[in-house]
């Protein structure tokens, strides 16, 4: 994507610097005519249509995949926001609560439901997933999966106030063992 | 008058027609949708039905911009006026496709 | 008469009082557009120090320079006057101060309305200055999400100086609509058709229309969160049946138009300027014109790619994420179509050229980062962070500031009258490019490392302190630069050379008068019979001025101007508009009280300035108008015209038109925000739906009936030269119903219960409120009809009481209807 636009941009930038190069062409409305159909319907039309629907597809496309679709092995888990912490819950292990640190196994996908408490915030583990909004009364769900055990820094990224610089988590993804443990621990 | 409702109308009815169906969407998705007992399929129908709807109003509105009876008396105001036609179907056809071809609700 | 003595004449006539309290009291579009001008750019410089204080605090890792309390207001601050206070006002008061002169016209279409809007905008803005100073500004984001806005999350007073402030501002954003779209359609040179319209009237025409359309559910927004906070009624709380998101879209609503309501006034000013700094004739004149009114229209169907985060189903993002790219397509038209114009012409470098070209290379980058943002993936990672920061500062600097800083060079001399002799300009434009890009260019890959927007300091070890750095010097940079351009415009427009008229050989009529421009504009008023009139005949501004043209006998000792028929541009009447007054400025202050009464809580203010605000607006429109009918008068070239005040849509008719537009999207919006709350909020249905006796739906039905028939019968009363008096009278019986039928919906509901109860009070205020204002439209008529003003020739004012009544009858059963639907189905 980054490719594309810096050669839109070069092409753009080519195209000026050629317009003070040359004198003034033909004039009359012949010329005028033949002038719109290259630039305005070449160009500004076909070109543009050309490169924002394929890329409007691709990004669908992604958008598509990455929707948190049942499966057998999803594990739920649970995101609440206030200022300025956070509360994890698991469906695994109900009655179980963390702060400011979420527990999940690495290598399975992960659903996670996050809503506040109070104001709105955003759920965001940057090296996870993109970001999703906790918002009073609604429980969004956002699909995550850790390829490999460890931590993973994670921020709340919707202003919400005085500490929001301060808004932080953590994610910790366990392999199976540690998982599985990490579930005991809780039942004992 | 009539000049400014030539160019304002198709892209007028492409705005609505736009909102109507992320209304209708909003509705679908919505727990009062389930609540009256209807299931997905069926809102995907019903949305699907809406997008037809409004390219058959964009296709008459530009067969009545282009009609002897509707069009503007000046020649730049008919082009204006039919270019504008056109983008409002275009814009219909390309903005309401995902009623077909992305997953609704989730 | 030589020309000099009718320049002297017509100074007499269109000219301000004489000292500081001629600026009170003018009406004047050069005195107003001018002071709109200075306003913006003073709160573009507080803007711009804001800029730097931020910039400031982020320099170096874990700054202590200003601690989370007061960095939010300053980032909030920044950006509340650079979009409210500095963005809209300065292409208003540009477009007030050049467009009657483009059109060949002599002022804009309501002279009072312009100073009015004016005030509205100066005093609004003192609001948000006082509380900067004062260190109670907002402090939640200038997007204001609640419940972060609301009770909840800012208990003092702070949100309240937006909410109000910025509201108080709109007034002048509309009111400039009204006056832009009614002044383009009627006011013009005979012969100016649609296709013979300088590009920029097109462009500001499209952009009147957007703030119109785009401005009232921020407005509607604005007032539910002001009624939350003082009174409890709780649209945006969950708990009681509100939704938080609501407000992100009516906000957004508005926020995205804003984007395009901001670019098209530069648009417009390239489309301007470009072809003449290439010596030759815009390329594609008709397809600009369609992508800038597709621009527009589309541009209403993108507010949900602010909200891609929000939690919305892949299918409605979808919606969006098309629709956003398709708005690129008539953006890459413009784009294509000016350098298709470049390559016409022959290019000269001249400072309004450079910075088109700095336009260019910024404003395309920030376009394309745009689409990028656009695509729904790629923006749940880039949302918030400073990627987004970076792509909305090159979208609003390039594709704003820079184009209108072309602008501003290309109409200097016609502001000061001086030929440009001292070359700061240069090196201003190098310190501020470069300064700009070496800002924001790196803060994109910042956004990336993942740098989130609105944090009040950044770590040691995040891997940003290099790019802050950077970032913060070279802000320092663009700051130095753009305080030369100052420099460089105050001296230019004080110690410099006087300079020839026309300087750049353009074509349109802004340059067929003397410069600086005299307050009547021109002196008489030409035929025009292409888009660039100057280059059909040179000699023209002698011929102006000579009063070749028409109305330009200046003997009436009134102020004479003319409008035209909208599509073809026939003269089609005589307009005398009204002289200087301090009505606008005291109307402006009083309005102020209805606000200041709100933001201290000094309830008691609030209907004493209503009453204050309805005498006033029965004084300003009952100095309009004549006891007689007139004969059709001569304007010139043996041309007999009938006054506007005898035409039965008068331009005042129009004005309520296009005021009614914008009132019927607000009314809109407070539909919308009904079912989407009934629809989206968790917690409906509310405990209990108002079930309507009969008295509510009778009262309205019996009252739609009466107003409706009532004022035809007054009508045709009037067109037999017979009373209007017992239509007004049934009109008025119909609009005392119509208030008592929304009076019942009060008595059977509590304001603060649920969301549903506080919307109904919403809805049943808006037909209150709307039944009041015909009822006195009423009253005022008949009075007027008393007094002698009205006959069966001039009934254009029973023509507009008409048009409004007609629109409180309609929004009345649709919004009763609505309230009362649930209650009457369950």
């Amino acid at each position: 994507m980054l490719a594309g636009a810096t050669a839109i941009f070069l092409l753009v930038l080519v195209l000026l610097l050629l317009a003070f190069r040359r004198g003034g062409g033909p004039s009359g409305s012949e010329a005028d005519a033949r002038r719109e159909r290259v630039w305005i319907q070449g160009l500004g039309l076909g070109f543009s249509l050309t490169v924002l629907a394929a890329l409007t597809a691709y990004g669908l496309y992604v958008g598509e995949r990455l929707l948190p679709r049942p499966g057998p092995d999803v594990v739920t888990v649970r995101a609440e926001g206030r200022q300025w912490a956070w509360s994890f819950g698991y469906a695994d292990a109900p009655g179980r609560s963390t702060e400011n640190i979420l527990h999940i196994p690495a290598g399975r996908p992960v659903d996670v439901e996050i809503t506040s408490a109070d104001v709105i915030h955003s759920f965001w583990v940057p090296r996870l997933a993109g970001k999703l909004d906790a918002i009073p009364g609604h429980v969004n769900v956002l699909r995550i999966e850790a390829d490999a055990p460890g931590d993973y820094a994670g921020v709340g990224a919707e202003f919400n106030g005085r500490d929001y610089t301060k808004h932080r988590f953590t994610v910790r993804a366990h392999d199976e063992a540690a998982w599985n443990a990490f579930l005991q621990e809780e039942m004992q | 008058m009539t000049d400014i409702l030539r160019i304002s109308v198709p892209l007028t009815a492409w705005l609505v027609a736009f909102s109507a169906v992320y209304g209708l969407h909003g509705l679908v998705c919505s727990d009062r949708w389930v609540a009256a007992g209807l299931d997905l399929a069926v809102g995907r129908a019903a949305m699907a039905a809406a997008w037809i709807v409004a390219i058959a109003l964009q296709v008459a509105l530009l067969l009545a911009l282009r009609s002897p009876r509707f069009a503007s008396p000046s020649a730049f105001m008919r082009g204006v006026s039919l270019t504008l036609s056109v983008t409002a179907l275009v814009a219909t056809l390309w903005t309401l496709m995902p009623v077909v071809t992305t997953s609704a609700c989730l | 008469m030589n020309a000099l003595r009718r320049h002297r004449a017509l100074e007499r006539i269109w000219g301000p009082r004489p000292g500081w309290r001629g600026k009170l009291t003018t009406v004047n579009n050069n005195d107003i557009g001018l002071m709109f001008l200075f306003l913006a750019v003073t709160f573009f410089v507080i803007g711009g120090i804001l800029a730097m204080l931020i910039r400031a605090q982020l320099a170096t890792p874990r700054s202590v320079f200003m601690g989370p309390d007061i960095y939010n207001q300053v980032f909030t601050m920044h950006g509340v006057i650079m979009m409210f206070l500095f963005a809209i006002p300065l292409f208003e008061g540009l477009t007030v101060y050049l467009l009657p002169k483009m059109l060949g016209t002599r002022d804009l279409a309501f002279p009072r309305l312009s100073a009015f809007g004016f005030w509205c905008y100066a005093f609004g803005g003192s609001l948000l200055i006082f509380a900067l100073l004062a260190g109670i500004a907002p402090d939640s984001g200038w997007f204001m999400y609640p419940p972060l806005s609301s009770t909840l999350g800012s208990p003092g007073i702070n949100p309240d100086f937006w909410l109000l402030g910025i509201t108080f501002v709109e007034i002048s954003a509309i009111s400039a609509s009204v006056e832009i779209v009614v002044t383009v359609l009627l006011y013009r040179a005979p012969g100016m058709s649609l296709d013979k319209l300088p590009i920029f009237a097109w462009y500001m025409l499209i952009v009147a229309v957007m703030i119109l359309t785009g401005f009232p559910p921020l407005i509607l927004g604005s007032i539910l969160l002001e009624l939350e906070r003082a009174f409890g009624m709780p649209f945006f709380q969950v708990d009681a049946g509100g939704d938080s998101l609501l407000w992100q879209h009516l906000f957004w609503l508005f926020g995205h138009p804003e984007v395009y309501i901001i670019f098209l006034p530069a648009a417009g000013v390239i489309s301007t300027v470009l072809p003449v700094m290439a010596r030759t004739t815009l390329l594609g004149y008709g397809w600009i014109v369609a992508a800038a009114i597709s621009l527009g229209v589309l541009s209403f169907g993108i507010w949900v790619h602010h909200m891609y985060a929000t939690g919305i189903p892949h299918m409605g993002l979808a919606f969006f994420s098309a629709a956003s790219t398709l708005v690129a397509v008539p953006t890459g038209v413009q784009i294509f179509a000016w350098i298709g114009t470049l390559w016409k012409g022959r290019p000269e470098m001249h400072m309004p050229m450079l910075w088109i070209l700095s336009f260019f290379a910024t404003f395309v980058m920030g376009g394309l980062t745009g689409v990028m943002v656009a695509v729904v993936p790629f923006d749940w990672q880039s949302h918030d962070t400073y990627f987004v920061v970076a792509h909305l500062h090159y979208v609003l600097v390039g594709g704003f500031v820079f184009p209108m800083l072309a602008g501003l060079y290309y109409w200097l001399p016609h502001f000061t009258g001086r030929k440009r002799f001292f070359k700061l300009g240069k090196t201003a434009f190098w310190l501020v490019f470069f300064g700009f890009h070496g800002t924001f260019l790196l803060l994109h890959w910042a956004g990336l490392l993942g740098m989130r927007r609105r944090i009040d300091h950044i770590e040691n070890g995040s891997g940003w302190e290099l790019i802050n750095l950077l970032a913060s010097i070279s802000g320092f940079v663009m700051a130095i630069g753009f305080a030369l351009v100052l420099i460089d415009v105050v001296v230019n427009a004080v110690v410099a050379v006087r300079g020839r008229r026309n300087p750049w050989h353009a074509g349109t009529l802004e340059w067929a008068m003397p410069a600086p421009s005299a307050s009547y504009n021109i002196a008489s008023i030409p035929e025009v019979r292409s888009r660039n009139p100057l280059y059909d005949d040179p000699e023209l501004p002698v011929r102006i001025a000579r009063g070749e043209g028409y109305l330009g006998d200046p003997s009436s000792g009134l102020r004479e101007i003319l409008t035209v028929e909208i599509a073809s541009g026939r003269p089609s009447s005589l307009v005398i508009f009204p002289t200087n007054t301090a009505l606008p400025i005291v109307m402006a202050f009083v309005t102020g009280g209805l606000f200041v009464g709100m933001l201290i809580k000094a309830y008691w203010l609030v209907p004493l300035s209503i009453l204050g605000v309805t005498a006033l607006a029965v004084w300003w429109a009952w100095s309009l108008g004549s006891r007689r009918d007139q004969e059709p008068q001569p304007v010139g070239h043996g041309l007999v015209l009938p006054l506007a005040s005898e035409a039965k849509r008068p331009p005042g008719w129009w004005g309520s038109l296009f005021l009614l537009i914008a009132n019927g999207v607000f009314f809109g919006s407070l539909l919308f925000g009904y079912a989407f709350l009934w629809t989206v909020a968790p917690n409906w249905p509310p405990p209990a739906w108002l079930k309507p006796d009969l008295t509510g739906p009778l009262l309205a039905l019996g009252g739609a009936t009466l107003s409706w028939r009532g004022i035809r019968v007054a009508d045709r009363g009037l067109r037999r030269n017979g009373g209007p008096w017992l239509g007004l009278l049934l009109s008025l019986a119909g609009s005392v119903a119509l208030a008592s039928a929304a009076v019942t919906i009060f008595m059977r509901t509590t304001h603060d219960a649920h969301a549903y109860d506080a919307t109904l009070w919403v809805i049943a205020g808006y037909v209150l409120f709307h039944a009041t204002i015909v009822g006195l439209m009423t009253v005022f008529l008949a009075l007027r009809a008393a007094a002698g003003y009205l006959s069966a020739r001039r009934i254009g004012e029973a023509r507009v009481v008409r048009l409004w009544t007609d629109y409180a009858v309609v929004t009345a059963l649709l919004g009763l209807g609505a309230a009362w639907l649930p209650g009457v189905l369950t």
